[in-house]
């Protein structure tokens, strides 16, 4: 990865931590408000049902005590009371019930039992527990019907006025669809009644408990004004805390998977007189609205932080760009001159502008570079002025060499002119024939130079390298035996020097001039035949490398200095007492020719060994 | 000698009003409201007064000849032959033969009849029994066994109910049945010239008629009897004519007998009396009433729960349905009962007749006749769907066989109930017949001429027939 994508990246993700971080605490703060303001929304709606509720009761209380206090009821009382005799009034709760619009009615006489009753006529002379609450207040109570249902109702107990003992009247409003749909609704509202089956209440008053499933919640008995509550099974666990709890339950209520059909629903448990919780009722208001407007605002936010992070991208593609650039130049820069291009240079900011590190850097690497390029050619020049006394000394070396037999023959046969005739022209032979060898010696010296100077360019074909290897070693051991061979030569020392033949099976293809290639090797076994002069074992190896071709040349001999490592490929150096210092450095042209490379290993007293690294074809 | 003239005088002119209320009245239409149908078998208003039976019960319970003049039973009860009356014809002119007879009998008793055959033997009509018919008579002036023609001379079937009564149907339009004097009745002509009988008519809106006038012979169901006094009608009420019971089927959930048993110990019969009835009739755990018997206080009427629960034996039997057919009190009657079972430990649920007709539970109304004991039980047990002969005259026999069949506990007496009517101040002579209804072929009325102008001319007051009995 790239600089310039690290920093995109990171600049990227910093932005966009940064946008989501706020976008995230904008829309928590607005969930946060949005869900406060509809649970004030419905708790004003609850408070006001609640005071609608009240005001119902009041109703209910009011139409009891108008029937208490009207004439046909203390008439009624005052016959009950005068005669003993309730019979005829048995039907009189329905009549009085229909005027007052109560469903519930029933008038109970002195003794405590029914003697009339409009919602189950038939109840008459059993007994009305009801009767001995004292509560002036309105309270809720369960009713039994006639077929078997048990219905819930708001009531009122009344004494009629003037009768003593006491007449009472038990009033009462139905609490079910139609008392929901009376009540107002505010738009997404929805009331709910909840109603628990409770303990059974035979016609004489005893009480029976309830029977163990009325504790478990039926989706059935969750209904509306309209009609049962699609998903009332929703609604369990906030109907049964409110149950339990006796107390107002709010809960955000979630209808399907969809998050806009919920409904913030508070459960309002309804309790008789005893504390017991008879019902529960719902009121459930949607949040759709809300939702929506959450959705919209959440879409908004959505939108201006993906327009934000985009924004950021660019700009930090911008800002990237801006601060890669110049370390992508030097990286450029440093690349060239890894390849030995020491005279490149990187653009420099103008002052004022290029006070910063990455300017300072441009400026260190253009003066490293100048600097590298200043010693570099200082060092050339040192190396040719070294090279070329290297190459006086040499030649003054080799040319001294046959100039002094040459100086002391000429000087010989001066004197040999006072020499008789027989013995000059002995001496005669024998000097010019010193001096012919003399003079083909400073020929060979000559023509090696020249060689060297005319190194000519390879000519590749494509070749095997083993086939080079197995050249070299049979021009000096003709018994070596191929793949891996050993052989024995006996160099004009007279020194017995073992050859061991490494080859990879492999094929081992490579591009190379087969003559340089043989010369370069032939040149590497004669030294490594040099450095034995007691003889030893010499290996030739070639194998595939990943990256190519690896030959190797290693002997026992003495091995090289550290020294003589780092100059050894340094034209006319040399460690023997008679080499031109050229072997080596015609070696390495040529490896370098074939875009090769030539190391050396070696320790002292522990032989040296040449690696030549060619690429494969 | 003038004192003695204004004397004279004075008293002619009080005894001058007087005149017209000791006899009555030929004509007019009196104008009657049902709460139901007045040709529902049996029962109906209308059908006593189209047709005649064979024997007639008198109010105190005597039988009297009807269309037949004299009867003789022989082979220890197991045949019967009825002699008709001479002379007799049916509305339309069709005599009256002892095979019109046969053949108005087997229409109208096609199973569980009292006999095993019916046949005319000249002017008689036979009857045989496999068992012992000993009352027969009595269960042939019941309503079921009116006789009504099925063939007219011609061989058709006749489009109107036809009878030998005192009155014949002429039109049946919009619930509004009219039916004129039969002049030809063999047991002479009733006063009035027709009767307006209007079907299906609310109580509280009979009573309205009768208020404005629009109606001169009105129901008053028994527990509204007191209301209606209260109200200044002149009310005019049968001894108690019928039973109220509790049906309990013994097949089904109630099979055990011990169950049904604890039903009869649950029941609370006093406030039925006293507050749903207000009073009118009489507690009773008898089959008939102890004016009849003598011995229906053996059978103990109160309420015992503890005995009843102990009957239950803890057995919670299932859902039962209680069945109950009439207006208000009878639903209000089955809602008490229901209460007392679920006291009792039964789930009772009230149902209307129509819509649970194998109910395990039905409140039923059966015939009290003010006959021989024994005809009386038997009447009573057949119109219970049990045609079980009573042949016993004995008190204790009777007893027996009745605390036999009430050990059963497949019928609970509850009520003996009378029936009652509210009639108008120009009715006269309005008396009632064993079974509550109306006698209205003797009833006339105080002022006629109220009704002429809307009568056929054919229906003005005619003279008295010379047919009479």
């Amino acid at each position: 990865m790239t600089l310039r994508q690290k920093l995109l990246l990171l600049f990227a993700l910093t932005v966009t931590a940064a946008v989501a971080a706020v976008a995230w605490t904008v829309l928590l703060r607005i969930r946060q408000v949005f869900e406060q303001r509809d649970r004030q929304e419905t708790a004003l709606f609850v408070s006001q049902f609640q005071r609608e509720f009240q005001h119902r009761s009041n109703e209910v209380a009011a139409a009891v005590d108008r029937l208490a206090a009207s004439d046909q009821a203390r008439t009624m009382a005052f016959q009950i009371d005068q005669s003993g005799d309730s019979a005829p009034y048995l039907t009189t709760a329905q009549t009085m019930a229909q005027q007052a619009q109560l469903d519930f009615l029933e008038i109970v006489g002195p003794d405590g039992n029914i003697v009339s009753s409009a919602q189950w006529p038939a109840r008459f002379g059993y007994p009305e527990p009801a009767v001995n609450s004292a509560a002036q207040t309105p309270f809720l109570k369960r009713e039994d019907l006639a077929d078997g249902a048990s219905v819930l109702g708001l009531f009122a107990v009344r004494a009629i006025g003037g009768s003593s003992p006491a007449v009472h009247l038990i009033g009462g409003e139905r609490l079910d669809q139609s008392f929901l749909g009376e009540l107002p609704v505010a738009p997404g509202m929805t009331i709910g009644l909840y109603t628990a089956p409770g303990p059974t209440v035979s016609p004489s008053g005893t009480t029976s408990p309830a029977s163990p499933s009325a504790a478990s919640f039926d989706p059935a008995r969750l209904v509306t004004a309209s009609g049962p509550v699609p998903g009332a099974g929703r609604y369990q666990s906030l109907i049964d805390s409110a149950r339990r709890s006796g107390q107002p339950v709010n809960q955000i209520l979630y209808l399907t998977p969809q998050r806009q059909d919920s409904v913030n629903a508070t459960a309002i448990p309804l309790k008789n007189q005893s504390g017991d919780v008879l019902a529960v009722l719902t009121v459930a208001l949607s949040r759709s609205g809300m939702i929506q407007a959450q959705e919209h605002i959440r879409a908004i936010a959505y939108g201006v932080a993906a327009g934000g992070i985009l924004l950021a991208i660019i700009f930090s593609l911008w800002i990237a760009a801006r601060v890669s650039r110049p370390i992508e130049r030097l990286a450029r820069a440093a690349g060239e001159v890894a390849t030995g291009h020491w005279d490149v240079r990187v653009p420099e900011r103008k002052l004022g502008r290029g006070r910063d590190e990455v300017n300072l850097l441009a400026r260190s690497f253009n003066r490293m570079t100048a600097e590298l390029v200043s010693q570099r050619e200082r060092l050339v020049q040192t190396e040719r002025v070294a090279a070329w006394r290297e190459l006086a000394r040499r030649l003054a070396h080799e040319l001294k060499n046959p100039l002094f037999p040459l100086q002391l023959t000429v000087e010989n046969l001066t004197r040999a002119r006072q020499l008789p005739p027989e013995e000059f022209d002995e001496v005669f032979r024998e000097s010019t024939a010193t001096l012919t060898a003399e003079i083909q010696n400073l020929k060979t010296i000559v023509a090696r130079f020249a060689d060297f100077s005319k190194m000519p360019k390879p000519e590749l074909e494509r070749i095997d390298a083993a086939a080079v290897v197995e050249r070299a070693a049979l021009l000096f051991f003709p018994t070596a035996i191929r793949p891996v061979g050993e052989g024995i030569a006996q160099p004009k020392s007279g020194q017995q020097i073992k050859l061991t033949l490494d080859v990879d099976s492999r094929p081992m293809p490579l591009m190379a001039d087969p003559e340089l290639l043989h010369r370069a090797l032939s040149n590497l076994v004669l030294n490594a035949m040099d450095a034995m002069p007691n003889g030893g074992s010499l290996t030739l190896s070639a194998h595939r490398t990943v990256k190519g071709v690896e030959l190797r040349v290693a002997d026992t001999g003495e091995g090289l200095t550290p020294e003589e490592c780092e100059r050894l490929f340094t034209p006319y150096y040399t460690t023997k007492q008679h080499g031109t210092g050229l072997g080596l450095a015609i070696v390495q042209s040529i490896v370098a020719d074939h875009a090769g490379a030539i190391a050396v290993e070696s320790r002292p007293n522990a032989g040296a060994a040449f690696i030549i690294t060619l690429p494969a074809a | 000698m003038l004192r003695p003239v204004a004397i004279s005088c004075l008293v002619a002119a009080l005894a001058l009003p007087a005149l017209p209320r000791t006899r009555p009245h030929y004509g007019g239409v009196l104008h009657v409201e049902v709460a139901g149908d007045p040709m529902q078998s049996p029962g109906g208003l209308a059908r006593g007064l189209i047709f005649d039976g064979l024997a007639s019960l008198a109010a105190d319970g005597s039988l009297h000849p009807a269309l037949a003049l004299n009867w003789e039973s022989g082979d220890n009860f197991h045949r019967w032959e009825f002699q008709l009356r001479p002379g007799v014809r049916f509305q339309d002119g069709t005599p009256l033969t002892a095979d019109a007879v046969v053949r108005s009998l087997n229409a109208s008793c096609t199973s569980d009849c009292p006999w095993s055959s019916a046949a005319a033997v000249g002017s008689s009509v036979v009857f045989t029994g496999d068992s012992p018919i000993p009352n027969l008579p009595v269960l042939l002036a019941g309503d079921r066994f009116l006789i009504s023609l099925t063939v007219d001379a011609n061989g058709q079937i006749p489009t109107t109910p036809t009878g030998t009564g005192p009155f014949q149907l002429t039109s049946n339009t919009n619930g509004v049945l009219t039916l004129t004097a039969n002049v030809t009745c063999w047991q002479g002509r009733p006063f009035v010239d027709s009767l307006q009988i209007l079907a299906n008519r609310s109580i509280r809106d009979q009573w309205l008629d009768l208020s404005v006038g629009r109606a001169d012979v009105v129901q008053v169901p028994p527990e509204m009897i007191r209301e209606a006094r209260l109200q200044q009608f002149t009310v005019v009420a049968s001894p108690p004519v019928d039973l109220l019971t509790l049906q309990i089927a013994s097949a089904g959930p109630l099979s055990s007998a011990s169950l049904r048993a604890s039903i009869a110990q649950a029941v609370d019969r006093a406030p039925l009396l006293n507050v749903i009835f207000q009073k009118q009739g009489a507690v009773s755990a008898s089959l008939l009433p102890q004016s009849l018997t003598g011995y229906a206080f053996l059978f103990p009427s109160s309420r015992d729960l503890a005995k009843a629960q102990a009957l239950r034996g803890g057995v919670t039997p299932p859902p039962l349905q209680l069945s109950y057919t009439g207006g208000a009190a009878m639903q209000l009657v089955a809602q008490r009962l229901s209460l007392n079972l679920r006291e009792d430990g039964f789930n009772v649920q009230v149902v209307p007749a129509s819509s649970a007709p194998t109910a395990a539970l039905a409140l039923r109304t059966l015939p009290l006749l003010p006959a021989e004991p024994s005809a009386a039980l038997e009447t009573l047990l057949r119109a219970d769907g049990q045609p079980i002969p009573v042949s016993d005259d004995r008190l204790a026999g009777l007893y027996q066989a009745e605390r036999e069949f009430l050990d059963l506990h497949t019928l609970v007496p509850l009520l003996d109930l009378p029936r009652a009517w509210a009639v108008s101040g120009r009715v006269r002579d309005l008396t009632l017949r064993t079974d509550g209804s109306p006698d209205l072929a003797d009833a006339s009325l105080e002022d006629s001429s109220r009704d002429a102008p809307e009568n056929a001319p054919g229906n003005a007051p005619q003279s008295v027939p010379g047919n009479a009995p």
